[in-house]
């Protein structure tokens, strides 16, 4: 469990858009699904934090992109490769 | 906010922070009591908490305080001592698992919805067996040696009057040995109150000798501390409380028992002996108390003398070891006495006296490191602070302190640390902070899995009441604490954990969270029995596609082995394995318009409308359809359904995609219908169909008890996340209505899936429907089935998917009609009657193909009638009917390359039915490829030298990949061309065939055999010329073939249609038919398919000429004359054709003696003039360029002729109507025998729309061209 992280963009009504998990300890069977129950409890936090703080929105240049895309579906997973490995490449670089 | 005294916490202080009373008493005074069921001190107990005492109390300032609520706390004395660890820990244990059984049957029922959460109050989350577990789990801490309200305030010494010697029993009962241990290690104080209490039975006592004894106590104790109780009135031993004061207290036994022999009298004895007991005794001796220690310590701790002097005398000890497991402080040692003083005022509430006392000895703890003591003094002042409503800061800061500090105990101090934790919630929890509660629980979750379950379930709830609500949390809590649980077997809580969670996680999308917790559940729920339970929500989890293989078979096995243990089929509505695309759904089925083949169904209904627009009879002037005609038949009600007929099966086609990696093999697919008879109990079908319940077996039809109609059922194996299209067939053999409900399926014989169709937009076929009301949809899933009707079967024989352009087939249409009952009427209309043409009578072909097409020993020129109707009718004797099947003949010529759709639809009536139907329609689809094969291309120049006859260049290119073609025949169409080879036909092609890609270019000549002159085309008349040229060589008896009958002449008019523009009124345009055949050696296999014939057609081909006028001199080619008489006149003539579509004016100026025209030759007497003159090829380009080029520089024979004089006039102009010829005369004059070449002259000509029209278009000269005249002397 040292070095995995798990990355989870979550739309409205709490459905998560996108799931990338990075790191290179060895996957746990139940990493997955203990990834999901910890950051969908951290939602109650963000949901405070989005009310409170203007910092969470302009931060993430390159996720924007995506939900200004036309093309996109509100709530509809993102399934870009492209996307995917941006977003990789960005957790080697921060982690 | 509550007030803190009145907060939970406030009530749990005053039950757990209040005096102990130590009871003594003889086995008998036990004895009286167990008659009521209780022991003495349970009898006692309900009546210790006094809600008002309103008892004065003065402790150590001067102000009176008057105390409301107080308690006792009654032990026996051996249970005054630290409860065993392990005792306790079963005891906690116990205390859950009791509470498991008791939830157990609620868990059946469904899981709560999130908004009922919402709105419950805090006591309605959280279950009630909380508040006597975290009351347990303080017990366990009773006692404990670093803090002091657990010690004895009073002693209570009781003694029964039946008992031996009263008065000694009273005195053995103090005896040291017998006291609690913690009482004679000094621990605790044994020099506390005593009372005396003698008991007195009604049932069995006297009360003479209770009275004496009594005295004997009064004047051996003192007066005060002497007390009677009589007790156990009713002699029968049945009284029954309303509200029996004891059921709270002991739930072992049933409530009525309890106290069964005690009066009302008795119980109010018991209450004011208690009521006595505290205020006249326990307070004062209490107040007594803390006055003397205050005073004492005051005296030696307070003071700035007293704390310099402790502070050294503190800082002496310090090379003492930590010794926090053994008790260093008596209960004589000043801390112990400050610590005393602290929790005695606590007791009496005045917290301000608690505080000060706390404040004093924590420092002292701390400078000792007696951390647990320090920690215990910590979390008493903040529960202090709490409980007298200061500063909230202090409290909670206490309160951290503490709880720090008994976790930097380790093992020993948890316990410690989970007692101030609870308390510390609490605390948060009365003053609305619940998100600190929860993380207060959380951090006391410990390490022991079912102490932890309990905290976090805690937590969890306090995760709702936080505002806003935070549910997420409260979901995650649920689910780690059902976990832990589990893992202690603690299978109900578990269960009970998970069901609040799923109201949190319902709807979520979060794959992994909604996996896990229905799986589990759903095997826990399997643990408990409750199979039916764990099926339903183990099917959640089914479509786990995104999980990975072993997890998904995990979750398919465990979910078959649950339901194979149920031992039943369920039926389960909305199963997503396989996942049904609904978008997917096409409903096909046959009303008056049927299919040949699925290809068919699938078509467009637009191009059929549109091709069957002609055939279809226009009801009520064109503006209704079959609809309406219904619409007058049946009731309003049917109107919006769809038509099909007995017996013919209606087909659905439905995708199911395998969501799993795992293959799954999925049976007995079938649809879910309804038929009803057309009576008015549609009612019935409606509300059938909205009950949706379970087991329902729909398959029945609901009004008679047999099947009325088939279906059909699929069984297949879906691999991982493979998709399939199924079709499934639904065939009824009623008249009624017929409703499509939905799918079932069947997974390993056990799990029946059933989807029902909730009326969807689908694309099924209902385009007329559409067009016709589009305010109210038809449901296209039901259907109004009609009585049996014939059907009309078609189909084209050997109609080859790949072919050749140019192509000529023949084939068969074949049509049959199954039913008894014939249809007439019948009549064909063709997508592309470039491509098909059926024969006009159904006759075989005598000779076979494609001999039949060639031309017989007669000639039959007789022109078919070229009255083309995009209809074509069958004729009207034609009846199907039973076994008979038509055979029509068809012609198909593969027109152009491409692919191509081929849409046949046959209109039938029928005959003899009295049906809302009277027509159907047979729709076929074919498509064709059609490959390219030769290309032809012509180009026609006029000939230089004679006026009727033409230069036709012929490039052919094959266009083909693989196959070689064979040229057979090139024909011109009608009779006014005809055509001949300008060379053998062994030197065109010497190879025979032409190979992919080759190009080949030939000449041929055409001649109009029009009558010169006669502009009516009444050629008709001519002598048929040669139309035909045979372009092989090889077996000369072949016979050509006949391109004036049918079908080359037909499909040869549909080509002329096509490429008919605007040059289709021009009479100067020539076609073509090459026919071509493929190289016999080119693909041996496949002899079937290959092709027999091709015909290639050119139509509308244009003369080609950059000059609008093409003429001829006309005149003898030699002459004879006597030169010796006189000079000899030659009358010419000149032939002009204007060609053009303008009125063309030319003048012909004639040229005499040329320059260079030298005298001739001398002659020889004889042929002097004489020289070969090359046939004028039709090679020869007559290009103006080519004829100016000449003249300009004359060849070396002209400058030899001899000279003549144009002896006509020497300008002449002529006016010619467009394609008309003209004739003007001219004449020559020669002098001497020999050869001219008559070539001087010039034509000039202007081109103009409009006769006499002063603006010419274009206009030129034109030179003559070489014409030899040879003149001989006569003899």
């Amino acid at each position: 469990m040292a070095n995995t992280a798990c990355f989870i963009i979550v739309g409205r009504n709490d459905i998560p858009i996108y799931e990338a998990e990075v790191g290179s300890a060895p996957k746990r069977e139940d990493a997955a699904q203990l990834h999901q129950f910890i950051l969908h409890a951290a939602l109650d936090v963000v949901q405070d934090l989005a009310w409170t703080t203007s910092a969470m929105s302009a931060k993430l240049p390159s996720f924007l992109v995506v939900l200004l895309n036309p093309l996109y579906l509100p709530g509809s997973r993102i399934t870009s490769s492209h996307f995917d490995t941006k977003v990789r490449a960005l957790a080697r670089k921060y982690l | 906010m509550v007030e803190p005294v009145n907060s939970s916490l406030g009530k749990m202080l005053l039950e757990e922070v209040s005096p102990v009373v130590m009871v003594l008493c003889t086995p008998l005074v036990e004895e009286t009591f167990l008659k009521n069921g209780l022991s003495f001190v349970e009898t006692l107990k309900p009546f210790c908490n006094f809600s008002n005492i309103d008892v004065p109390v003065r402790t150590s300032g001067d102000q009176l305080y008057r105390l409301k609520k107080f308690m006792l706390r009654l032990f026996n004395a051996a249970d005054i001592r630290q409860p065993n660890v392990e005792v306790a820990k079963q005891r906690l244990e116990h205390v859950i698992t009791q509470a498991g059984e008791k939830v157990f049957h609620d868990l059946k029922s469904d899981p709560p919805q999130i908004t009922d959460i919402l709105s419950n109050s805090e006591s309605e989350i959280a279950p009630t067996w909380f508040q006597y577990y975290n009351k347990e789990l303080i017990r366990t801490l009773s006692f404990s040696d670093h803090e002091a309200f657990d010690h004895p305030v009073a002693c209570l010494l009781v003694v029964s009057s039946k008992d031996e010697d009263p008065l000694n029993k009273f005195v053995d009962l103090f005896n040291t040995n017998r006291l609690p241990s913690l009482l004679n290690d000094g621990v605790m104080d044994p020099k506390i109150l005593k009372h005396f209490l003698l008991v007195h039975d009604n049932q069995d006592a006297t009360t003479e000798r209770t009275s004496k004894v009594l005295s004997e106590m009064r004047s051996t104790f003192g007066n005060n501390e002497c007390n009677l109780l009589c007790t156990n009135s009713s002699k029968e031993g049945n009284v029954e409380h309303q509200a029996n004061p004891w059921a709270s207290f002991k739930s072992s036994v049933p409530a009525e028992k309890l106290g069964c022999a005690l009066t009302g009298d008795d119980i109010g004895e018991i209450k004011d002996l208690m009521q006595e007991f505290a205020s006249r005794h326990i307070i004062p001796y209490m107040e007594q108390k803390v006055r003397d220690l205050n005073q004492q310590i005051s005296a030696t701790r307070k003071g700035l003398r007293n704390q310099i002097k402790n502070l050294w005398w503190r800082k002496g000890k310090d090379d003492i070891p930590d010794s926090t497991k053994g008790s260093i402080y008596t209960f004589s040692s000043t801390e112990s006495q400050i610590r005393i003083l602290g929790d005695y005022a606590f007791m009496l509430h005045d917290y301000e006296l608690a505080l000060s006392s706390y404040r004093l000895i924590s420092t002292d703890y701390k400078l000792d490191k007696a951390w647990k003591h320090y920690a215990g003094v910590q979390e008493m002042m903040g529960l202090a602070y709490f409980i007298s409503d200061q500063s909230i800061k202090e409290a909670e800061y206490c309160m951290e302190n503490a709880s720090s500090t008994y976790m930097k105990l380790g093992k020993s101090g948890f316990q410690n640390a989970t007692r101030c934790g609870l308390w510390w919630a609490e605390m948060l929890k009365a003053r609305d902070q619940y998100k600190e509660a929860a993380s207060v629980y959380f951090r006391i979750c410990g390490e022991e899995p079912l102490h932890a379950a309990v905290m976090l379930e805690q937590a969890s709830y306090c995760f709702v009441l936080t505002k806003p609500a935070m549910l997420h949390k409260y979901g995650f809590h649920l689910v780690l604490s059902g976990d832990h649980y589990k893992i202690c077997d603690q299978v109900n809580h578990a269960i009970r954990t998970y069901r609040s969670a799923i109201s949190v996680y319902e709807s979520t999308t979060w794959s992994h969270i909604k996996d896990h917790v229905y799986f589990h559940i759903g095997q826990w729920y399997a643990i408990v029995g409750m199979n039916d339970v764990a099926v339903r929500n183990m099917l959640r989890v089914l479509d786990c596609g995104n999980q990975s293989k072993s997890t998904q078979e995990i979750f398919l096995r465990d979910f078959f082995d649950i339901v194979k243990k149920t031992g039943m089929k369920h039926e389960v509505v909305g199963l997503r394995l396989p996942v049904i695309n609904m978008s997917s759904l096409q409903v096909i089925y046959e009303d008056h318009r049927t299919y040949a083949s699925q290809a068919s169904a699938l078509v467009e209904e637009s191009i059929w409308q549109s091709l069957e627009d002609d055939i279809i009879p226009s009801l009520n002037s064109g503006k209704s359809n079959w609809l309406e005609l219904q619409s007058k038949l049946l009731p309003k009600k049917y109107k919006e359904s769809n038509v099909c007929v007995v017996g013919e099966s209606v087909k659905l086609d439905l995708e199911f995609r395998n969501p799993l990696l795992i293959s799954t093999s999925v049976t007995s697919v079938s649809l879910i219908c309804e038929l009803t008879e057309n009576s008015d109990d549609l009612k019935l079908v409606e509300k059938e169909t909205s009950s949706l319940s379970l087991g329902t077996e729909h398959n029945q039809v609901t009004t008679s008890g047999f099947s009325s109609f088939t279906l059909s059922e699929v069984d297949f194996t879906l691999g991982g996340g493979e998709k399939k299209l199924v079709r499934l067939t639904v065939t009824p053999s009623e008249e009624g209505v017929l409703k499509i409900v939905g799918v079932r399926w069947e997974l390993s014989g056990s799990i029946v899936g059933v989807h029902y169709f909730q009326s969807v937009p689908t694309k099924a076929k209902t385009n007329k429907a559409k067009r016709k009301n589009k305010l109210t949809p038809t449901d296209p899933l039901k259907f109004l089935v009609i009585k049996s009707l014939p059907r009309l079967e078609g189909s084209v024989d050997h109609l080859p998917d790949k072919l050749y352009a140019g192509d000529l087939r023949y084939l068969v249409l074949e049509l049959k009609n199954n039913s008894e009952s014939p249809i007439k009427n019948l009549k064909m209309k063709i997508s592309h009657p470039r491509f098909v043409n059926p024969e006009s009578h159904e006759e075989e072909l005598t000779p076979g193909f494609p001999d039949c097409l060639k031309k017989g020993p007669e000639q039959n020129t007789v022109q078919r009638e070229t009255s083309r109707t995009s209809v074509f009718e069958f004729p009207k004797d034609v009846s199907l009917q039973g076994d008979r099947s038509l055979r029509w003949p068809l012609w198909l010529r593969a027109a152009i390359p491409g692919t191509i759709s081929l849409y046949f639809t046959i209109y039938y009536e029928m005959e003899n039915v009295s049906s809302i139907m009277k027509y159907r329609t047979l729709r076929m689809h074919y498509s064709l490829q059609v490959l390219p094969s030769l290309e032809t291309s012509f180009e026609i120049t006029p000939s230089p030298s004679r006026l009727q006859e033409f230069l036709v260049r012929m490039d052919i290119v094959n266009r083909a990949n693989s196959d070689s073609f064979e040229i057979h025949q090139l024909s011109t169409v009608g009779c006014r061309w005809g055509i001949s080879l300008l060379q053998p036909v062994d030197t065109i092609l010497p190879s025979k065939s032409i190979l992919p890609g080759q190009g080949l270019s030939c000449f041929f000549m055409i001649k109009d055999c029009r009558k010169p002159g006669t502009e009516e085309e009444k050629t008709t008349s001519i002598l048929p010329s040669q139309t035909d040229i045979k372009l092989i060589t090889q077996d000369d008896d072949e016979k050509l073939f006949d391109i004036v009958n049918s079908p080359l002449a037909s499909f040869h008019e549909s080509e002329r249609s096509c490429h008919g523009t605007s040059d289709q009124l021009s009479p100067n345009t020539v076609d073509f038919i090459l026919i071509s055949r493929l190289a016999k050696s080119s693909n041996p296999s496949a002899e079937q398919d290959l092709p027999k014939i091709l015909s290639h057609h050119s139509c509308h081909n244009r003369i080609r000429s950059s000059i609008p006028l093409s003429w001829s001199l006309d005149g003898p080619k030699t002459m004879y004359h006597d030169f010796s008489t006189s000079f000899c006149e030659i009358k010419l003539k000149m032939v002009i054709r204007n060609t053009s579509d303008g009125f063309l004016s030319v003048s012909i100026n004639t040229i005499d003696g040329l320059p260079d025209a030298a005298a001739p030759t001398p002659s020889s007497g004889n042929l002097s003039g004489w020289r070969y003159v090359p046939a004028i090829t039709e090679e020869m380009k007559l290009t103006s360029d080519v004829m100016r080029s000449r003249l300009g520089k004359p060849p070396p024979s002209m400058e030899s002729s001899p000279p003549f004089i144009w002896s006509g006039s020497s300008s002449t102009k002529v006016q010619i109507q467009p394609l008309s010829t003209t004739e003007i005369p001219v004449q020559i004059s020669v002098f001497s025998p020999g050869v001219y070449n008559l070539c001087s002259y010039t034509l000039t000509w202007e081109l103009s729309e409009h006769e006499n029209a002063s603006s010419s278009t274009s206009s030129g000269i034109c030179q003559g061209y070489p014409c030899y005249l040879t003149v001989l002397q006569s003899e």
